[in-house]
């Protein structure tokens, strides 16, 4: 059997294991309801100046996808710590360079899926829902989630518990969020906080979405996630490999 | 995450006059658990300073409303929000010890159900307060609260939350099965509680969706009271009543779905 044609069968086992519980997306999206509903609405009415309700809206989207990537790491480090797994996932026919990379497809997958309702909301709040550019919207969606995937697999190579997996994802989480463009414009950070905001796929996704509606190609707004986003997800695909060794 | 050496050492002598020592002994355990796990310490913390010093610093640059003072509205609310936050881990330690068997042992040992189901609460309780107060300080130090009384009765405000939250946090722990679900229950919960609240921004700014639920959320109650106290010098009763009611229901709610559980539920 070609080696490739394994690839569906992974990422179809990692959308099972998503739907095996499927309370758990409805939450997400209750989640991602409250942020935009409650927080991004109050905070929109609080700062009047320009569309502050639009300007944050996209991270209430990108926050969910993060939990759901970050479910994944999660997923997989319970696979070794708790459910004993790994030596069994190993003995399936598919060489393990492609099994990990199906991981990271299927965690992908599982967050596009959670996030789903969400890029559908944030799109009609910018009014792309029926124009070609919500294709780059889930492509944008689909490309913070393949880096974050590849952060969250990353950690559970390297957490030897779950508190310190979740106190990983928590900093990970509040790096995302607060440091950077997602609440605030790059210039009201002091300049010393200016690399870590520039650097921060979280900046770079909303900046991408923010784009959207002025946009006239779906790569531009893309093209700016591809290169950091393959690279977390190869550093994943690495971690994961190495973490596989019996 | 279980530690019960103290316990032993109190019921081993343990009389029947021995109850509120032995509650002590109970809460005493909840907080050297909480202790153990530097690493739920080091997330909340650095939580609360990145609120604090990033987003609250930044964010009131941008909130230009007269008259609010949006860093020290902020700086109050992140507090209130901190102290829930924490008081919610005890259903986390009560789900675990009852998937991990340690449950089991505590129940033999010669501790009341009664004196148990407090004891737990009042520690979920302490060690949120413990835990909280280097953080109340901090904003303390920062906005200049300086009235001994105000700062007395905004403290009373914290435990009277943290103790409602774990009441509430128990009740949770005992009602769902699966561990995932239990999870993310508990965060969704707890986000909830926290944005649909006057904690993090004033009532006047909400959605009317959210300002007709928010006066009713425990974390508005103890954030007006506490600011009240703080930043008015004055007692807000209405809120401290509400405290108050949410705090002897879902203690009551609390301690009885516990004692349901313990005496043959699903952890039997």
């Amino acid at each position: 059997m070609n080696s490739l044609r394994l690839i569906p069968l992974v990422v179809e086992r990692d959308v099972r294991i998503l739907f095996s519980d499927s309370f758990l997306v409805g939450i997400m999206f209750a989640n991602f309801a409250i942020d935009l509903f409650v927080t991004a609405a109050t905070f929109g009415r609080l700062i009047p100046s320009g569309n502050y309700f639009l300007y944050i809206a996209p991270g209430s989207n990108f926050i969910t996808a993060s939990v759901a990537a970050f479910q994944s790491g999660r997923d997989v480090w319970r696979e070794k710590y708790i459910k004993d797994l790994t030596s069994y996932l190993l003995s399936l026919p598919a060489p393990r360079p492609v099994f990990a990379f199906s991981r990271i497809v299927g965690g992908v997958v599982r967050s596009l899926i959670a996030t789903f309702p969400g890029t559908l909301v944030i799109s009609y709040l910018y009014g792309i829902t029926f124009d070609p550019r919500i294709f780059a919207a889930f492509m944008i969606v689909g490309l913070f989630s393949l880096g974050i995937v590849g952060l969250s697999i990353t950690v559970s190579s390297f957490a030897s518990s779950i508190e310190m997996f979740v106190t990983v994802r928590s900093a990970i989480q509040l790096y995302l969020s607060f440091l950077s463009t997602l609440f605030y414009p790059a210039t009201v950070f002091p300049s010393i906080l200016t690399p870590l905001v520039a650097s921060n796929p979280m900046t770079w996704a909303v900046e991408a979405f923010r784009s959207l509606p002025q946009a006239h190609g779906l790569l531009g707004p893309v093209s700016v996630l591809v290169v950091p986003s393959l690279a977390f997800a190869l550093l994943g695909t690495v971690c994961y490999l190495w973490y596989a060794k019996l | 995450m279980s530690s019960s050496s103290t316990l032993v050492n109190a019921s081993s002598k343990a009389t029947p006059s021995a109850g509120p020592s032995l509650m002590a002994q109970m809460a005493l355990r909840d907080i050297s658990v909480l202790f153990r796990t530097p690493w739920i310490i080091i997330s909340r913390s650095l939580a609360f300073i990145i609120q604090l010093f990033v987003f609250a610093a930044l964010i009131s640059q941008l909130v230009n409303v007269p008259g609010l003072d949006f860093f020290q509205y902020y700086a109050v609310g992140s507090v209130v929000g901190t102290v829930g936050s924490i008081a919610f881990i005890i259903g986390y330690d009560i789900f675990e010890e009852a998937e991990e068997g340690v449950l089991d042992y505590l129940l033999t040992l010669p501790v009341s159900r009664r004196q148990f189901i407090i004891g737990r609460a009042l520690g979920g309780a302490v060690r949120a307060m413990v835990y909280a107060t280097p953080m109340f300080v901090i904003v303390a130090v920062l906005e200049r609260f300086t009235n001994p009384l105000s700062l007395a009765v905004a403290f009373f405000d914290l435990f009277l939350l943290a103790f409602g939250i774990t009441g509430l946090s128990i009740t949770m722990a005992v009602s769902v099965r699966s561990a995932n679900r239990f999870d993310v229950v508990l965060a969704l919960t707890e986000l909830a509680i926290a944005r649909a609240s006057t904690a993090l921004y004033p009532i006047a700014y909400m959605p009317v969706y959210v300002a007709a639920l928010a006066p009713f959320s425990p974390v508005s109650f103890a954030a007006d009271s506490a600011r009240a106290a703080l930043v008015g010098s004055s007692l807000d009763l209405l809120s401290l009543a509400g405290l108050v009611a949410f705090v002897v229901i879902f203690l009551g709610l609390g301690a009885a779905f516990y004692f349901r559980k313990l005496e043959g539920g699903v952890y039997a």
